[in-house]
Formats: C-alpha cells, sequence, structure tokens
C-alpha cells in the first residue's frame, strides 16, 4: 500500500504527468506482488489465522447423528415436516397417476387453456406427450410431483418473505444476503445434513429444491412491489385503503408480471436439482440420468435430460400463461382463474377429466403405450462417436479438441493458477480491496477484504486460488462468446427465434448430461469443466447482450443514421455503449453460473475447492464440505458485488452499498 | 358472507373430486397376502448392487409375501437411511469404504446390524490397458514404474513430464497417494471426480492406443469390455495393514480383498422378522452375480427380468435360502 501510493514525481510535459500516475501505481503493485508472493513462510496464510470451520462442524455433525431420534428438535420439529412433506408429495403422485396419461393431458390442456390460452394448452399438452414419446413417462409422473411440491412450497414460504421484504428495507438487505448464499451454496455441502434430519427419499430431496430454488419466488415479489409507482399507493390510500387492502388490491396485482417471472425462475432452478437429489433416493428422471451416466451411455443420460427439459416446459407454461387480460380489468390471469363466478362450467370440466381417467383407467392405459415411443438412444450415441472422431484430431490448422485442450491448461489454466497462488495471501486481500474501492467505495472495498480474510481462515487458501484462475478463464471464454452471439441476436430476429429454444434447453439441461462428451473430446482434467462452465453460462450472458441491444430506443438509433452512421458505426457508438448497463449484467449473471458449476466442474477432474466441497457428500467429511462451499460463496460474493458495481458504473448511476 | 359461502362450496366440491378420483386410483395395495410388513431395499449405482437387491426382491415377493420397493440413492446416504429406518436393509456393501459408518451406526449408535458376508469378494487394485504393456511390458509390476522414462509414457498436458495416475470418486477409500509416495514412484496423483470421469479416460485410452494407468477394481462391468491388468504391487503384510489403521501414512502395499456384505436396520427385526431371517441367509458366488450382471449390462435386459430369470431357473438355491 506505502508503494503504490507513494506520490508521482513532477515532471515539465503535462501528458507525462497524466500517466506518471497510473505507471508508478502499477509498477509499484507489480513489484510489490513479485516481492512478496513465492514460497515463503511469509507469503502462505499462517497458521493462526484458522477459524476451526472444519473440526467445529464436524462435533455438531456428529452429536446431530447421535441424537436424530431422540432429542425433541428432532422428534418435535423435523420428523414431522418431514412425514408432513412426504404425504403431500404422495398425495401428488398418486393423482398424477390416478389421472392416467390420457387424464393427465386433458388437465394440462384445461389449465393451460385457463391461463395461457390455447397457445400454451397446446404447448403443454405437446410437451407432456414428447415426455411419454421419448419413453421416460412413469420417471416424469415422479418428477413431476416432486417439483410441483417442492414449487409449492418455495411459494408457500418465498412470497410472504418477498412482500415483508418488499415492504421493509432492512428485512430485503439481510434476505438478499442469505438468498445469495443459498444460491451460490452448492447443493451437496447440505445433502447429507438434510438426510440426516428428514429422512432418504422425497422429504429430504423437497428440502434441497426449495432451498436452491426458494430465491427468485423471494426477489422477484420484492422487486415487484417496490416497482408499484408512489401515485398507486397514494391513490389508492386516498381512496381510504387499509394497508391490507392497499396490499391486496393494489400493490400485489400490480407485482403480477415480476411475481410471474419468479415463478418462472423458480421452475426453472427447481429442475435444476433433479439429478443430485436422485443421490438421496428422489427417483424419478434424475435417477435415469444417474444410470445412463453410470454405464457411460451418452444416449441413455441425454434423452431423461431432455425429457426433464419438456416436464420444466409443462409447468411452466401452465402456470406462468402470459395471456393478455381479455376484460379490462387486470385481475391476476394465472391459478386464480381456475375458480371462476361459474362453478358449475368448473366442476363440468372436472369431472370431463375424472371421466377421460375413469375410461383410460377402463381401456387398460395405465402407463404410455408402448407403440407411441420412440427410442433415439441410437441415433445421439452414433451421433457422439462420430463428433469424437472427428473433432478430436485432424482438422486443418487448428487440429482438434486434443489440441485445444493442451493450449488451454499449458498457455492459460496453468500459468494463470501459479501466478494466484504465487501471490501472498495479503497481498491479494489488499489487491481485493483496492479494486473494491476503485470500482465502489470504501465499503465495497472492505467488504472484497474481508471476504478474502474470510476464505483465508477457513483454510482453503490455495485450493481458492485455483478455483479463481478458472473462473477467469471460463468468464473470459463466456463473455469471448456470448457477446457477438448476443450482438447477432439482437440485430436480426430471425436469428433470435433459432437459438431461443437453444438457449432455453441449456438453462433446463441438467448439465451431467454432456460431462461425458466433454471429457472424451478434452481431457479429464481443468479444460473440460471450463467447457462445461462455459456451456451451462452461455445463456445469460446471450439473452442480456441482446436484451440490451433492443432496448436502445428507436429513436435514438434513427437520429444517429440520420446523421449519417453506417450500421457499424450504429452499433459500435451508439447501440453498444447504450446497452453497457444490460451486457455487465450478462456477465454478472455468467459469473454466478460458472461458480454454481465448481461443483460439477470437479466431478470431470477440475479439483480445487469443488472437490474440497464434493468430499463433504461422499467422504462425510461434513466440515471439509462446508469450508469448501463457503470459501466458493465467498469468491462469489466478492465477483457479483464487483460487477453489479461496474454495471451500475456504466449507466452512470451511482453503485448500489453492498 | 356470500363469499364465504362460495368456498365452501367450492371446497366441497373438490373433496367431492378426489374422492371420486379415489375410486379410480389403482389396486396395487392388495398384493400383501397378511405375511408380513413392506420393506425398503437400497439399491447403490452399480449393477452388482442392483443384481442381489432384485433377486431378493423377486423372492421375498414370491415366496414370502413381503412387497418389497428398491430405492436408488448414493451408499453414504444408505448408511443414513439405515439409521432413520427409511431403508430396511442394503445386501452389497464393501467394508473398506464404509469403516467410520460400521463405527458409527453399528458400534456406537447400534441402529444397523451386520448381516454377514454376501460372498462375492471385491478387490481393489492397479490397472493398466493393453497400449501400456505394448509400450512397455515392465508396467505390469509396480516396480517398472521406478524408471522415469516409463512412468512419463503415461504423462498428459495436465501432470507435464510426469506420468499421470488416475483415481475416480473421491468417496473411495485408496491409499494411491501413499503408495505412490512411500514407494518413491514418479507419478502424479490425480482425481477424475466420478466413475463417470473414470470409464470415459479408460474409453479415451482404448481409442487413441494411448497407455492409461489407474484404480479399478473388481467385479465391475467394464472389466468384461476392455482388457485391463491388474498391476502387480508389493503383497500385502500384517505391518500394512497396521499402518492402515493407525493412518500413519506409511502404506506401502496392495489392496487387502473386500468380503462383501449385508447391513439392515435395527427396526427390521420387529418389522418383518421373516424378510430379516432370509436376508441373513441369502449368499451369491460371484460368478453367480456376474452372470445376472452380463444378463443386464450385456444382453441390455431390464435387472428385476434378469433377477427374475436367475430365480426360476435356480430354484435350489433359493430354496435354500428358505430352509429352516
Amino acid at each position: 500500500m506505502a508503494v503504490a501510493l507513494a506520490p508521482s514525481p513532477p515532471t515539465a510535459s503535462t501528458t507525462a504527468r497524466r500517466y506518471a500516475v497510473p505507471v508508478v501505481l502499477v509498477a509499484g503493485i507489480v513489484l510489490l506482488a513479485m516481492l512478496s508472493g513465492g514460497k515463503t513462510k511469509f507469503a502462505d496464510v499462517p497458521t493462526w489465522l484458522d477459524a476451526h470451520v472444519k473440526p467445529r462442524t464436524d462435533i455438531i455433525y456428529k452429536w446431530v447423528v447421535l441424537n436424530n431420534q431422540k432429542h425433541w428438535i428432532f422428534t418435535r420439529i423435523f420428523d414431522p415436516i418431514a412425514s408432513g412433506l412426504r404425504g403431500v408429495n404422495d398425495a401428488v403422485f398418486w393423482l398424477l397417476k390416478a389421472l392416467r396419461w390420457p387424464g393427465l393431458m386433458a388437465l394440462t390442456a384445461f389449465i393451460g387453456a385457463k391461463t395461457g390460452g390455447w397457445k400454451a394448452a397446446l404447448v403443454g399438452v405437446l410437451s407432456l406427450a414428447m415426455c411419454g414419446v421419448l419413453g421416460f413417462w412413469d420417471e416424469t409422473i415422479v418428477s413431476l410431483a416432486l417439483m410441483i411440491v417442492a414449487v409449492g412450497v418455495s411459494l408457500l414460504i418465498g412470497v410472504p418473505l418477498g412482500v415483508w421484504a418488499g415492504l421493509n428495507d432492512r428485512v430485503n438487505r439481510i434476505l438478499r444476503t442469505v438468498l445469495d448464499t443459498a444460491q451460490v451454496m452448492p447443493a451437496y455441502v447440505y445433502l447429507l445434513p438434510i438426510v440426516v434430519l428428514f429422512g432418504i427419499g422425497n422429504a429430504g430431496a423437497i428440502v434441497a429444491t426449495v432451498i436452491f430454488a426458494i430465491a427468485p419466488a423471494v426477489r422477484l415479489t420484492s422487486l415487484g412491489l417496490r416497482g408499484v409507482p408512489v401515485v398507486a399507493n397514494e391513490v389508492g390510500a386516498s381512496y381510504g385503503c387499509t394497508r391490507r387492502q392497499l396490499l391486496g388490491k393494489v400493490q400485489l396485482p400490480m407485482a403480477r408480471r415480476a411475481m410471474l417471472l419468479g415463478l418462472n425462475q423458480v421452475i426453472m432452478m427447481a429442475f435444476g436439482i433433479l439429478v443430485i437429489a436422485a443421490l438421496i433416493g428422489a427417483g424419478g428422471l434424475g435417477q435415469a440420468v444417474l444410470a445412463g451416466l453410470q454405464k457411460n451411455d451418452v444416449g441413455r443420460t441425454f434423452v431423461p435430460g431432455l425429457v426433464m427439459v419438456f416436464a420444466a416446459i409443462v409447468l411452466d407454461r401452465i402456470t406462468t400463461g402470459q395471456r393478455r387480460p381479455a376484460k379490462a380489468n387486470s385481475r391476476m390471469a394465472k391459478l386464480t382463474d381456475l375458480l371462476p363466478s361459474r362453478l358449475a362450467q368448473i366442476a363440468a370440466v372436472f369431472i370431463g377429466i375424472v371421466l377421460v381417467a375413469i375410461v383410460a383407467r377402463l381401456v387398460g392405459f395405465s402407463t404410455f403405450p408402448q407403440a407411441l415411443q420412440v427410442n433415439i438412444t441410437k441415433p445421439i450415441n452414433s451421433m457422439v462417436t462420430w463428433t469424437n472422431n472427428h473433432v478430436r484430431k485432424g482438422i486443418p490448422i487448428v487440429g482438434g479438441t486434443t489440441r485445444l485442450n493442451e493450449v488451454l491448461v499449458t498457455g492459460l489454466l496453468t500459468p494463470l493458477r501459479d501466478a494466484f497462488q504465487y501471490l501472498a495471501w495479503w497481498f491479494v486481500v489488499l489487491l481485493m480491496g483496492v479494486i473494491g474501492w476503485l470500482s465502489g467505495g470504501r465499503r465495497l472495498g472492505l467488504l472484497c477484504s474481508a471476504c478474502m480474510v474470510g476464505i483465508a481462515v477457513l483454510r482453503t487458501w490455495d485450493l481458492a486460488m485455483d478455483t479463481l484462475s478458472q473462473v477467469l478463464v471460463a468468464v473470459f471464454i463466456s463473455v469471448l462468446l456470448a457477446v457477438p452471439i448476443g450482438i447477432l441476436a439482437g440485430r436480426s430476429d430471425r436469428f433470435e427465434r433459432a437459438i431461443r429454444p437453444l438457449l432455453d434447453g441449456a438453462q433446463v439441461m441438467p448439465p451431467f448430461v454432456y460431462l461425458v462428451p466433454v471429457i472424451f473430446l478434452f481431457e479429464v482434467g481443468r479444460v473440460p469443466g471450463v467447457i462445461a462452465s462455459v456451456i451451462y453460462a452461455l445463456p445469460p450472458g446471450i439473452r442480456l447482450t441482446s436484451l440490451g441491444l433492443r432496448e436502445v430506443s428507436a429513436s435514438v438509433r434513427e437520429a444517429a443514421v440520420s446523421f449519417g452512421a453506417t450500421p457499424r458505426q450504429e452499433l459500435m457508438k451508439v447501440q453498444l455503449p447504450l446497452a453497457l448497463r444490460s451486457v455487465m449484467l450478462g456477465i454478472n449473471q455468467t459469473i454466478l453460473m460458472v461458480l454454481s458449476m465448481v461443483i460439477v466442474a470437479a466431478l470431470i477432474g477440475a479439483g480445487a475447492l469443488g472437490l474440497e466441497t464434493v468430499y463433504g457428500l461422499t467422504k462425510k467429511e461434513i466440515g471439509r464440505g462446508v469450508a469448501g462451499g463457503v470459501s466458493i460463496v465467498l469468491l462469489a460474493i466478492v465477483l457479483d458485488r464487483l460487477t453489479q458495481a461496474w454495471g451500475a458504473r456504466t449507466s452512470g448511476q451511482h453503485p448500489a452499498a453492498p | 358472507m356470500k363469499q364465504s359461502s362460495k368456498r365452501a362450496t367450492r371446497l366441497a366440491i373438490a373433496t367431492a373430486l378426489v374422492v371420486g378420483l379415489a375410486a379410480c386410483g389403482s389396486t396395487t395395495s392388495s398384493v400383501s397376502s397378511g405375511k408380513g410388513a413392506p420393506i425398503t431395499l437400497a439399491v447403490n449405482p452399480w449393477t452388482g448392487s442392483a443384481v442381489n437387491a432384485n433377486i431378493a426382491k423377486v423372492v421375498l415377493e414370491s415366496k414370502l409375501g413381503t412387497t418389497v420397493t428398491l430405492t436408488d440413492l448414493d451408499e453414504n446416504a444408505t448408511w443414513v437411511g439405515m439409521d432413520k429406518g427409511d431403508i430396511d436393509a442394503v445386501l452389497e456393501q464393501w467394508p473398506s469404504g464404509h469403516g467410520p459408518d460400521m463405527k458409527t451406526y453399528i458400534d456406537e449408535k447400534k441402529t444397523v446390524v451386520n448381516l454377514g458376508v454376501l460372498g462375492p469378494q471385491a478387490k481393489i487394485g492397479w490397472y493398466v490397458n493393453g497400449a501400456a504393456l505394448a509400450a512397455d511390458p515392465k508396467v505390469a509390476t509396480w516396480e517398472g514404474f521406478k524408471d522415469a522414462a516409463t512412468a512419463a509414457k503415461f504423462a498428459t498436458p495436465e501432470t507435464g513430464s510426469q506420468g499421470r495416475f488416475l483415481m475416480g470418486d473421491p468417496s473411495y477409500v485408496t491409499f494411491d497417494e501413499q503408495i505412490i509416495a512411500n514407494l518413491k514412484l514418479p507419478l502424479k496423483y490425480t482425481v477424475a471426480g466420478s466413475e463417470a470421469a473414470l470409464i470415459t479416460a479408460i474409453k479415451q485410452a482404448e481409442t487413441d492406443k494411448k497407455p492409461i494407468l489407474l484404480q479399478f477394481w473388481q467385479p465391475h462391468w467394464l472389466q468384461s469390455k476392455v482388457k485391463l491388468t491388474e498391476v502387480k504391487l508389493p503383497a500385502v503384510t500384517p505391518a500394512c495393514l497396521a499402518s492402515a489403521d493407525a493412518k500413519d501414512g506409511k502404506y506401502a502395499c496392495d489392496y487387502a480383498p473386500d468380503p462383501i456384505f449385508k447391513a439392515a436396520s435395527v427396526k427390521l427385526e420387529k418389522k418383518n422378522a421373516k424378510a430379516l431371517a432370509f436376508l441373513k441367509k441369502i449368499t451369491l458366488t460371484t460368478e453367480q452375480q456376474n452372470e445376472v450382471a452380463a444378463m443386464i449390462d450385456g444382453d441390455g435386459m431390464k435387472a428385476d427380468a434378469a433377477a427374475k430369470k436367475w430365480v426360476d431357473a435356480n430354484a435350489k438355491i433359493v430354496d435354500g435360502w428358505l430352509a429352516k
């Protein structure tokens, strides 16, 4: 610090003076970095700096294991919750099953038509049919039941919390940190503790899903409430609304759009955890993916993954249908529409559905008919084999993925990791503090430093530096790809339409599906992890870049054109600068998604913090898992708040307080 | 007032609908012929586990009238499940991986009971592929790896000039790092991260005809598809086993064979004593288990169908398990 802030020597020329300060600053930092780093006693985290997180967590866990059948906390609180969840899940599952496939399709069509019109109904029914056609009907029912209950519980807890956070600033701040943690904390950390508390099977799986997927329900409800114009509130109040009426009749209806988006995100995230839930006995589609993975059969892994995408579409389309309200009064056009004034009509429809179910049962349609099923495993496998044979080697000039693997490892990943690990720990703490300070003020600087000290205290420093290097490489590649694709999509409607299903698929498709091909193309190690993270993290980057370009108002663009700007100039000098805030938000999302892939990357050889966290589940070293998981969360907080601050600066606003 | 009465009507109709649906619900619960409470067996993610669990299911359902649910789950979660009684029993556990579990749940907490060995002997070891032996026949024993030039044939971009030793799932209990260090071999210990990654690495090496050295085990379905040769490590000695127990980091020999054992929740005794007695008696040989595994992995049969076929063809053995 002392060296970095040394005053610059006075110079005669002004240009020289302008450059002198940054040059001296950078030179000073580099010098300090080189002097302080290396494998010296001074550079490593000192041994006294230890919060003993691992042993302490292990002691707590051991106590829970030994007492989970005697102590009242478990018999009076956790066990009843678990059996309640199990009961609800069984009931939903039984209902879906009793309807049989014709009945379930009729129900989907009905709800879809009510919430989103005939288009939503059609998409819902066709997607549901695809689940059967691809040969995974029974598994789909198991997973759908689990998802319905988990999403329901998420809303039941999340919406009230969101309302609270929307009305109270302090609650909002506290919840934001909690939700960030829940979203980034790898499920591997809490999977085994959940099993100890709630048992294996559906109860545990529902709890895990809720922890992971609840964040958008809270966030977007709060955001929606905060977005209600002051005028609307005042009008309501001047008409003599009580606070309760104001909330129920003005604020919540006006926050509807944001809340529906929240529901959509909850569904998408919930489906993302199905495969991990199968590790603790949830069965269904997740188990089918695991079974394919275990046999190393790409086709058998891919098909249930694809079915998951279709199942997610079913649930999404029929619950968040965006039907424009036909009547002038804008009522909540979602599930509440199922309760129209004409009771007889709805009863008739339900009786119709029950009749369909009864007929289906009499005819003997217990499961989806074999004749309608199509097995696409073989063509997929031959496609994969072809790719493996032609992409790995022998491509002129570039060589192939084997060569790319080598270049990435020796040219980028290893030097970067070595450089990060070379730096003295206190130097990194200071550097992050300075970056935070310059980006968003003193508070952000302190937060960044504090998070880095946290990692030191958790005793995971070198692993965290390894992970940080991999994350940065993955983010770099993602941004390099996402921004140009996003620009294309933002300027061409046809291109945007063409890639949209791919983006949806990449987001819901469990990453487990493409692990085997990625390892085969590259080689067990850090590169397949980076590539898998890029695939997973591309969609938000592309979407937000495109969105940003599209939001630049037409009049501004026309003005540029009328001043004689070429299309290229218009893009570079007008559209992109104005879209920068949205692009930065895209980069922010990319970073968080890459960080959420750290665990998956460890399953294909990336090691580092991810592997440390996996030990939490697989070796029952819960303390180790917690230390690894919390370190990932701390890294995420630093990177998230920094990029958010940059995003706020690009639009000329003051950065949000951390 | 009107609102609430409307709500009541809706509720009534909804209830009626649910009851109506109940009438057309499934009738699968009629299987139990009063011979014992239904039980749940764990299936861990490998074929052998599916084989013995399905064989037990077929026999329990057809001969003892006990309905059996099979639950697929992670092997660590299996122990927690047996502790709570969500899982009644599991037929295949490898002792090498579950020392702490046995201590916590069988000895300390006494919520899980050991039902004895199943029969097959598992064995972990170091393996090389055909390409490795072709490149240098010395690698058939551990001494071959002392030569840095030989070891370097196993190098990858990630390991630089050193040879790579690949290990699969981080949950496996292994001594490879210690063996490499104590025998002073120029190898770099690398964790692939999962069984899927390990198998993909083997397939990749086979496609490229590149040497590969890894930790692998018997029985495994891949053993019948890819020719892997076990590397001869120093023989197991009592001193070596003692160092494994003492965790002193001095382990420097081969892996001892793993006698696969069965375990059950202590609650099963009360719930269904007949089923427990049967689970204690059932044993399978390695050959029998492999025979059914081949039907599943080789011929693509479903696990339940393969188990039924084997049970039907081996009535004598099955009767032996049921004899008092």
